[in-house]
């Protein structure tokens, strides 16, 4: 028997299921950390995404019944945890900007990763001018270093549109960025 | 496509279908450029290890309101005894009361109290554990009037008192009452 701490997601979700309540720990201790950095990229906010992951766990909980199947649990609570990035956007689109920035101008300074650091910060200001779904194929794909075809599948949809999607983030970027390339 | 736009080689680039050694030769430092953007990608790892006992704990206080039915049998007999130290004399408005909190809880390695008279800080007020009967007790001594207060089962479980009325407390928990 395996222990419990390498229980495969679909055997966690019906024991939750069962009553072991519990064990939802384990689900939410096993990809808290997969999804934070996504969520951070997507709301240029530390804070906002540690909320957004909570959010998510919670809501998960709720409708833990509905994952039709607890095997693929970490996919459906990915589309989960997007939909609480993207209403978060919509809310709050302007909030964001001034702790990304911080965020990076706190970095190291040190002689020689300044104009890195700029040009990061810079980065992190102009994805968050892109739309919710220009960013979040950024991210997926740049951040998280997925193909396209994983991103495809993980958002049900096509390769050809995401990369459409993915252009247009391109070249808003470039507009954005014209004095950092 | 405006004049600010990528070449689609450089798009293709970016997309890693393509390297910089397959552009032309004048798309070349506008190739290398596109490629100092994407370097510029912040991929630290990001770690939120509070969201565990945050999410465990929201679904806690929102299962609260169904303890009754739900708590394990060892916290389903808590109770709430409540010693007037003066009995038989009411209590002037601004009089103090003493009063002793009680929870039944064998399998708890720690119980506090939190409540409207220590602001709601679940380490400001622990109970002792008297003996090996899992009872554990608080006595304070508070101003007359009403309370409202929950126990803090290990840091985390918030358990309001099946002994005392309960009210919700606008946020979806519900809170035990106490008038003195």
């Amino acid at each position: 028997m395996r222990p419990r701490s390498q229980a495969a997601d679909g055997e966690i979700v019906r024991a939750v299921l069962a009553g072991d309540r519990e064990r939802y720990a384990q689900l939410v201790e096993r990809y808290r950390d997969r999804y934070a950095r996504y969520a951070t990229r997507m709301l240029g906010s530390m804070d906002a995404a540690e909320d957004a992951v909570q959010d998510a766990f919670v809501r998960a909980y709720d409708q833990l019944a509905q994952c039709k199947d607890p095997d693929k649990f970490v996919g459906w609570f990915f589309l989960i945890l997007r939909n609480r990035c993207f209403a978060e956007r919509r809310r709050n689109r302007t909030s964001a900007s001034l702790e990304a920035a911080d965020g990076v101008a706190a970095e190291d300074r040190t002689e020689g990763v300044v104009e890195t650091a700029e040009r990061r910060r810079a980065l992190q200001l102009a994805l968050l001018e892109l739309t919710p779904d220009q960013r979040e194929v950024f991210v997926l794909k740049h951040v998280e270093g997925l193909s396209y075809t994983e991103i495809a599948e993980r958002l049900s949809t096509s390769v050809p549109s995401l990369k459409m999607r993915m252009h247009r983030a391109y070249d808003k970027l470039r507009d954005e960025l014209r004095d950092h390339t | 496509m405006s004049g600010h736009d990528f070449h689609p080689l450089i798009k293709q680039l970016l997309d890693g279908d393509i390297t910089l050694a397959d552009l032309p030769a004048e798309l070349h430092a506008e190739g290398e450029a596109a490629l100092r953007l994407l370097a510029a990608v912040d991929r630290t790892d990001v770690s939120m290890p509070a969201v565990t006992w945050r999410v465990m704990a929201a679904l806690e206080r929102r299962r609260r309101r169904f303890l009754p039915w739900l708590l394990a049998p060892a916290l389903a007999i808590a109770a709430a005894l409540v010693i007037w130290l003066r009995p038989g004399t009411p209590p002037p408005s601004a009089a103090l009361v003493t009063v002793r909190f009680v929870l039944v809880a064998p399998e708890a390695r720690q119980v506090s109290l939190a409540g409207t008279f220590n602001q709601w800080d679940p380490q400001a007020t622990p109970l002792v554990r008297a003996g090996t009967t899992g009872v554990w007790t608080a006595t304070l001594t508070l101003p007359a009037g009403q309370h409202q207060y929950a126990f803090v089962v290990d840091g985390a479980r918030w358990v309001p008192d099946p002994g005392a009325p309960a009210v919700d407390d606008g946020f979806g928990r519900r809170n035990s009452v106490l008038t003195l």
